[in-house]
């Protein structure tokens, strides 16, 4: 049951859509599984690599099911490096640094659009600047740097200097600009203050947003091999993708091994992202504006 | 009703912002100041240097004349236009149509959106091995399809001759477009990007108002009115977003050509300028020199969003 | 207010850059300083070894311990050591190349080891010397730096073909193919029997220059490249005939494709190092023994053969005194007699000591399997490759001149004349920024 207000607004609850399973919806699901399939192709045939033995694995073909199924390769992969301490220096860094960047961001994107302050034109170029900064051309300074700060192989070194990105400040930015007038107008009638409405108010409003910019900083962490191992001097403070370089040698690759190392540090960042997904609630805005 | 959905900030709060403002801009702003903007200065410096392996000799403006003048350089900046205009339209178009179909489906959302996700976290060592087999000129299974259909066979990923000349039967010069093996890494990369898209876009979509759908189909529009008319427009932001990072990513992008080559990108027409800016300070230890791209590279990314911008921004400063 | 703002903010930095940029230390400062560091990279078979090794040093040294670090591959060593000479912070060594040392000794990081090999408590008496191989001492002299030695050979390795002793018997080829001659040949023989290419190869310029030598003449001497020679042509050639009669199979560079189609049945010959031995033994299996073959490459005239000597080798940094001791100890250990067996034994790489060829361990595996004893036998005759400035750009530049020859695209004699120009121009380049830096 619909009722319009008189402001054009809806008003009341909004009735679930009942579900009409058409040939359309079922052609859409059949395309967007197919995709997704095909997306995933290298990621089942890493998993089927792994459970093989070394020849096999070696054998050429782009089969996803395994020729054998060797369980044990991941056991004598997970016993190749430190991993368990891997594990727990990389979580610690890019939980940290997921943290880190999402808060800097959301707090800078929401200043840049919702407050008024002499240079914020400048400011915001600056932010955007930092995007389009290679790594390659700065990262010996960078390490000069840490060195000079006496930082080198420690955990301030891995974390610190990723704490904020340009990246991350603008896809905020852009999230911020995405919200209705009306939803601050209201708030501003209501007499909210900017930081009341930056909690109450904006941050929720854009809380997918807020799951994808810390998923992604979480990764660029996670997946981040040359910075960690030009910063770390040993194990202490090594992280996981460092653990996959010692499948390779001068004359060949232990492939079954590395898919398995590969699959094995590939798999929290996959867990995490699912649990990201029930973190964020689909029909944020469907209930309309608060009174 | 036409809603107007891009906000503007137009809001004032009683009182001056600034001492707000400044407080919520200053971590990051800082970091950022620390960590790549005196890096970049050092970097900016370094290229008014002409030595190896360090500083050297004050040259001035030396090392930006022979890269203007090196035809390795201006073969780098090719593939560059090439990969850029071959993985940002494409993931961007290919992310849209994948999140608006997820965001339209209901059930099931969840799992697809991660198996859309999966390339961009796979790592690059991994996905790239896969790809290769995929291209190896021997065992690889295009060139198996290729036989299938009765077409010969492709060296890819070592193919230094156009696509156009290939497709064409010879009759396009084959250093016209880009070579074969570009467009290899370039499908690559659209695989890989394609991810991100994805869920930047959903999470947007998501964010959109439902009533914006509803009224629109109450109205009467059809599903295509209502995928470009209102609903591409509703996500504009994030589409200047995408447009932008993508074009930041893919100039900077050095792993997927690393990975694909297994570090020794032989043939120039795969490399693309930052692969060349590596390939300079770190093979040949050029660091004047390389800085000096770099700086250059740098210059051209900054050109580029402004474009962008200019382009796709519409949500305008308040005076 | 704000553009001000900007331009003085900018200015500032520009002057703060000014100090965070350069180095010019005379001594490093070290990763750790209870431990001499070694980087090195290892995989996961034989880093167990290393580590054995190393504990075992250090339990009698009395010296400052030895700690064993995989660092990743060359690649990402040598990054760590640029970034560490710039920030002025350096392991007491690490394995490199002679072309990444080439780099260090410019950056000032590398020590000459001459002060350490006279040394008279822990350095090398005349026999000792006498007793290494010459080709892998000199290969670690360095002509532009006042011609001393700045890197150390751990072990070496060598040129080598492996053959598939299956597919050659098949085609009517006995004996190994000593001559190119009789290479071709014997390739043409594998082609009519099997359908497929005979040779399957990776371009690679250290198997080049490995073919030029083989062939009686050199790629670089002294004053100038030699690739419009006519022993380099020759090669070309037979690459661009194999090219044509379909008996070469191109593998992608950074792959070991060539290694796998020789043990599928694929290709009847490879040319690789003879450290790939291990690696292509474990890929056969258990059939390996009787499957695979070991021969020196073929030659122009085997009375006086030669291959291309390969390795890493060892680079000490300019660290605290006793940290180099320590790491001086350590290479001087490894490269005696017992270590170097047990070492070669279990990687495929070959002692650099003569001496090392008559322990028991190494004698042993040349009685389980012949094969293992031809590259002890190359290494009277191997040499290496230049270590001029600059030939770091000439390789890359070699890879692509051959993968334009076997891909087809290019004739040898337009590949040799290529090569011979843009390579000059590389040198030359290195030559005119070492110098402009050398100036300053």
């Amino acid at each position: 049951m619909k009722t319009t207000g008189s402001n054009g607004w809806r008003v009341g609850r909004v009735l679930p859509r009942i579900p009409r399973v058409s040939v359309r919806t079922l052609l859409l699901y059949a395309a967007l599984a197919g995709g997704a399939f095909l997306c995933c192709w290298p990621f089942f045939w890493m998993l089927s690599t792994s459970l093989e033995t070394f020849q096999e694995a070696m054998a050429p073909g782009l089969s996803i099911w395994p020729a054998s199924w060797h369980w044990e390769n991941y056991v004598e992969a997970w016993r190749s490096s430190p991993f368990p301490r891997y594990f727990l220096n990389t979580f610690l860094v890019a939980g940290t640094v997921a943290v880190a960047v999402t808060t800097s961001a959301a707090l800078a994107g929401y200043a840049l659009v919702f407050l008024r302050f002499p240079g914020r034109r400048l400011a915001f170029l600056v932010s955007l600047g930092a995007m389009m900064v290679p790594f390659e051309a700065v990262f010996i300074p960078n390490f000069v740097l840490i060195a000079r700060l006496g930082w080198y192989n420690t955990f301030a070194a891995l974390i610190i200097p990723w704490c904020a990105n340009g990246f991350s400040i603008f896809l905020m930015r852009q999230a911020f600009l995405g919200i209705p007038s009306d939803y601050y107008e209201a708030a501003r009638l209501d007499g909210c203050g900017p930081a009341r409405f930056l909690f109450r108010v904006a941050l929720p409003l854009v809380r997918p947003t807020l799951s994808v910019t810390a998923v992604f900083a979480f990764l660029g962490s996670y997946n981040a091999l040359l910075w960690p191992l030009v910063v770390t001097a040993d194990g202490s403070r090594r992280v996981v993708q460092v653990g996959l370089t010692v499948f390779t040698t001068e004359s060949g690759v232990q492939l079954h091994l590395l898919m398995c190392a590969a699959t094995i540090v590939m798999l929290p960042s996959v867990l995490l992202f699912l649990l990201a997904q029930r973190a964020v609630s689909e029909t944020m805005l469907a209930t309309g504006v608060k009174g | 009703m036409k809603r107007d959905t891009v906000s503007r900030a137009r809001i004032t709060w009683q009182g001056t912002d600034t001492p707000l403002a400044g407080l919520l801009l200053s971590p990051a702003l800082l970091l950022l100041f620390v960590f790549t903007y005196f890096p970049m200065f050092v970097a900016v410096r370094m290229s008014l240097y002409g030595g190896r392996r360090g500083p050297g000799p004050w040259v001035g403006l030396d090392n930006y004349r022979e890269a203007l003048t090196s035809p390795d350089f201006w073969m780098a900046l090719r593939v560059t236009a090439y990969y850029v205009g071959g993985v940002v339209p494409a993931s961007l178009a290919l992310g849209f149509v994948i999140a608006y179909g997820l965001h339209r489906v209901g059930p099931g959302r969840a799992l697809l959106r991660t198996c859309f996700f999966i390339p961009y976290i796979t790592s690059t060592v991994a996905a790239a091995m896969v790809w290769r087999a995929l291209f190896n000129p021997r065992f690889g299974v295009a060139n198996q399809v290729l036989a299938r259909l009765g077409l010969p066979a492709q060296r890819w990923l070592l193919e230094s001759r156009g696509v156009l000349h290939l497709l064409s039967g010879g009759w396009i010069p084959d250093d016209w477009g880009p070579s074969l093996a570009l467009c290899c890494v370039i499908l690559f990369d659209i695989w890989h990007l394609s991810g991100f898209m994805v869920v930047v876009f959903l999470a947007a979509l998501q964010s959109m108002p439902r009533e914006l759908e509803e009224a629109a189909r109450l109205d009467g529009a059809g599903s295509l009115t209502l995928a470009t008319r209102i609903v591409l427009p509703a996500v504009r932001p994030t589409l200047l977003f995408l447009a932008v990072a993508g074009v930041c990513k893919t100039l900077q992008s050095f792993n997927s050509i690393y990975a694909l080559t297994q570090g020794s990108a032989v043939l120039p027409e795969t490399q693309s300028l930052i692969y060349y800016v590596y390939a300079q300070f770190y093979e040949f230890g050029y660091w004047g020199y390389g800085s000096a791209v770099a700086v250059m590279l740098t210059a051209l990314i900054i050109v580029l969003t402004a474009l962008q911008f200019r382009a796709l921004d519409a949500g305008r400063h308040a005076p | 207010m704000s553009r001000r703002v900007g331009v003085t903010l900018l200015g500032l930095v520009f002057l703060l850059a000014g100090a965070g940029c350069g180095s010019g230390h005379t001594l490093f400062a070290p990763v750790d300083d209870r431990a001499a560091v070694f980087w090195d990279r290892q995989d996961t078979q034989s880093a167990a070894l290393m580590r054995e090794l190393v504990e075992t040093f250090n339990a009698s040294s009395g010296l400052l311990p030895i700690r064993w670090e995989h660092a990743g591959g060359y690649a990402e060593i040598f990054r760590k050591v640029s970034a560490g000479i710039q920030a002025g912070l350096l392991p007491a060594m690490a394995v490199s190349y002679e072309s990444m040392t080439s780099e260090y000794i410019a950056a000032g990081a590398a020590v000459p080891l001459e002060r350490w090999i006279h040394d008279p408590v822990r350095g090398l008496s005349e026999k000792d010397l006498a007793d290494f191989f010459p080709a892998a001492l000199e290969s670690n002299r360095y002509a532009a730096h006042g011609n001393r030695m700045y890197s150390f050979p751990l072990a070496k390795s060598v040129l080598v073909m492996y053959c598939n002793r299956e597919v050659t018997r098949r085609a009517g080829v006995e004996r190994s193919p000593d001559t190119w001659k009789a290479f071709l040949e014997a390739c043409r023989a594998v082609r009519a029997v099997t359908g497929k290419p005979a040779l399957a190869m990776v371009p690679d310029c250290s198997t080049f220059s490995g073919m030029v030598f083989s062939m009686g003449g050199d790629v670089y001497d002294g004053q100038r490249l030699l690739y419009d020679g006519p022993e380099s042509m020759a090669i070309l050639d037979l690459l661009e005939v194999m090219v044509r009669e379909d008996l070469l199979f191109m593998a992608s560079p950074g792959t070991f494709d060539d290694n796998i189609a020789l043990v599928k049945g694929d290709a009847a010959f490879v040319l690789r190092s003879s450290s790939s031995r291990a690696y292509l033994l474990r890929v056969a299996g258990d059939q390996a023994a009787g499957l695979l073959d070991i021969s020196p490459i073929p030659q122009k005239d085997p009375r006086h053969p030669a291959t291309v000597l390969f390795g890493p080798n060892v680079t000490l940094f300019a660290v605290p005194e006793e940290q180099q001791a320590a790491a001086w100890s350590f290479v001087r250990w490894f490269t005696e007699p017992e270590q170097s067996a047990r070492w070669a034994v279990a990687t495929g790489y070959i002692p650099v000591r003569h001496s090392a060829m008559e322990h028991p361990l190494i004698r042993e595996a040349w009685a389980q399997w012949p094969p293992n004893r031809v590259p002890y036998e190359c290494m009277r005759y191997a040499r290496p490759e230049p270590n001029v400035d600059g030939w770091q750009q000439v390789r890359v530049l070699v890879e692509r001149a051959l993968v334009e020859v076997m891909s087809g695209t290019r004739t040898a004699r337009d590949a040799a004349e290529w090569l011979q120009r843009e390579g000059t121009r590389a040198l030359e380049r290195a030559v005119r920024a070492e110098g402009r830096t050398a100036g300053t």
